[in-house]
């Protein structure tokens, strides 16, 4: 046990390190922007994955992300409230919309249920479109400010128009919220969640409100989601509604694409997915149009022929290694 | 409403050619959905490519425009059958799989059509020239002939889910599996069938489309998202349901846009799915 606990802080420790020194070792404005991007992408994915614990998937979760970009940019815009109150707020309005739509949505399974998310998250995006006078509509959101200024002592006044800067910031939050999200699936709450989805009907009989247990897990993911959409929006300093911008549908389907190319059914699976997957597409950018191909033959070949995703990989090679060791032994033997 | 009558007839006739061409990617939604159990999210695509496939033949081959409708409904069925026997046949048991690899096939066949085609817009020869005129407003001959063609889909679709021995075990086998496999049914063929036909009527719904509207590689996102709409609204399998949610939701995009607002448009069938599934989880004309 105590060994199985060192590697694993050794390996918290290797990994912050890594994550410290990766914009410093790239020394490159461009490198670091994907990374800010895929940060954002890492925590939208992972909140979806707590969708999945109920055995739901979500096709919408670009329209709770919208709710919380614009929520958040618009807080500090007009509202003049701070950046630091307003991307929570933002998470909190995306909460807020998921709980009162989870009550009709949850009524129905599987499929239907991944089919109102991909209607719900259009929804949102028409709206934005359609409304000119709050978010600027077709031509989108402009000039969102950066955040404030924050100063520490011994450092000193930190500047988060820098982009190394709004990294650190984004590492920050985003690896709170996975430290939440994981405390909660190893929660309470996250064993009751998983009852749920393997027998509704038994954690009923149990005592476990099976109805707002679903509503509390949809609002939690859809919170996250928020949050990292206004994450986005103070990095991006723009957002758009087009079909084509990061909320339109086709985002919705590189996350789902991310989080069972890594393999849904551990914690680390959906974020090795999305860092892959980001990787391969970035050095997939030389193909031009071809690239959403590329994502789109790897999502299907994973579908096929290792349905657990990257994250079952190591078992399968360990299985494929000792089926070679018991061959060989047998050739010994006769 | 103090608009003229010419606006409200023009906007009703927008609104039903708009309507039925819904009503055919419902349909083909619908049948895939309630005989194989899978959501087909690249039907857009099937639907974009069709549209492609007509237009080819049609402008650059120079065969006659019917004819190359159903010869791209022809070649979109093969497609289909392809798609289900080595796609989705290996996963059909699970949830997640299928759409999952229905998203990316969406991704791949997208991308394609932006290779193969180009990005620029393109249009199908209209089916008709010249319009009819009807209480004072003239109404597009192609507009009707287009309707005409879906209605007469439909009803094919009907008499042959009713009336012929493979519709009937084709019905036997959405309602139960291991039934239609005793009564000698394969489940297999039907479902190859089923992704056959749905792909067949998503090609004519496309090449309606491009011959009334535009061709683009993105043109199939906004009629899938219809018919998804169009496939809660009306219940899952139920040909009525696909039938009168597409005109429904055709009115309100001929209609509201002219009446109120664009905005409102794109929020009402939200509003609407919800109400009805607040009253009737099972969806208009569905059943348990």
């Amino acid at each position: 046990m105590s060994r199985k606990l060192l590697i694993n802080i050794i390996s918290i420790v290797v990994l912050a390190a890594i994550i410290i020194t990766l914009p410093m070792a790239l020394n490159n404005v461009y490198w670091t922007s994907i990374l800010v991007i895929m940060g954002v992408n890492v925590l939208l994915v992972s909140s979806l994955r707590t969708i999945k614990l109920l055995g739901h998937i979500s096709l919408g979760h670009v329209g709770f992300s919208l709710i919380g970009a614009y929520g958040s940019a618009l807080l500090v815009m007009k509202l003049g409230f701070s950046f630091w109150i307003a991307i929570f707020l933002g998470g909190l309005m995306a909460a807020v919309v998921a709980l009162a739509l989870a009550y009709p949505f949850l009524k129905v399974k599987g499929i239907y249920f991944a089919l109102l998310t991909l209607l719900t998250a259009e929804t949102f995006r028409l709206i934005v479109r359609y409304w000119p006078g709050l978010t600027g509509g077709f031509w989108g959101l402009l000039q969102i400010p950066s955040p404030d200024p924050i100063t520490i002592p011994l450092i000193g006044t930190i500047n988060f128009a820098n982009v190394n800067n709004y990294y650190y910031l984004t590492a920050v939050i985003v690896a709170l919220s996975l430290l939440v999200l994981y405390r909660l699936e190893r929660s309470h709450l996250g064993f009751k969640w998983i009852a749920i989805q393997d027998t509704e009907v038994l954690a009923q009989s149990v005592g476990i409100n099976v109805k707002w247990h679903k509503m509390l897990n949809f609002a939690i993911a859809c919170f996250f989601a928020g949050l990292a959409g206004a994450l986005y929006a103070h990095y991006q300093h723009s957002l758009s509604p087009d079909a084509t911008s990061r909320f339109g549908v086709l985002m919705s389907i590189y996350l789902v694409v991310y989080m069972v190319v890594g393999g849904e059914s551990k914690f680390a699976g959906p974020i090795i997915g999305t860092v892959v997957l980001t990787v391969i597409s970035e050095f997939g950018r030389a193909l031009g149009e071809y690239q959403p191909m590329m994502i789109g033959g790897i999502a299907i070949f994973v579908m096929l022929l290792m349905p657990e995703g990257l994250i079952g990989l190591p078992k399968r090679v360990k299985l494929v290694y000792r089926k070679l060791l018991n061959q060989t032994k047998r050739v010994r033997r006769s | 409403m103090d608009l003229p009558v010419q606006v409200w007839v023009q906007a009703i006739a927008n609104g039903l050619a708009l309507g039925w061409l819904y009503v055919l990617m419902a349909l083909g939604l619908t049948l895939i959905l309630s005989i194989m159990g899978i959501l087909q999210l690249a039907h857009g695509e099937v639907y974009m490519i069709g549209a492609y496939v007509t237009y080819y033949c049609c402008v650059s081959f120079g065969v006659n425009l019917y004819a190359s409708m159903f010869i791209s409904m022809a070649i979109m069925a093969g497609f289909g059958f392809l798609m289900e026997r080595f796609l989705f046949r290996p996963v059909r048991a699970e949830i997640l799989p299928p759409i999952v690899i229905s998203l990316g096939l969406t991704l791949i066949l997208m991308s394609s059509a932006v290779v193969g085609f180009g990005l620029y817009e393109r249009s199908i020869p209209r089916l008709a020239q010249g319009s009819f005129v009807f209480l004072g407003s003239a109404v597009p001959k192609d507009r009707i002939i287009a309707v005409g063609f879906a209605v007469g889909l439909l009803l094919l679709v009907y008499l042959f889910l009713k009336r012929s021995k493979y519709g009937q075990a084709m019905v036997a086998s959405a309602q139960s599996r291991e039934g239609a496999i005793l009564r000698g049914i394969s489940p297999n063929m039907m479902s190859s069938m089923a992704m056959a036909i749905g792909c067949a009527l998503a090609a004519a719904g496309g090449t309606l489309a491009g011959s009334i509207l535009m061709l683009t590689p993105s043109m199939g996102t906004l009629p899938l998202v219809k018919g998804l709409v169009i496939i809660v609204l009306g219940g899952m399998g139920s040909l009525l349901g696909a039938a009168v949610g597409g005109i429904f939701l055709g009115l309100v995009d001929g209609i509201v846009p002219v009446a109120f607002s664009p905005g409102l448009t794109s929020v009402a069938p939200l509003v609407v799915v919800i109400l009805i599934l607040l009253a009737r989880p099972q969806g208009l004309f569905g059943h348990e």
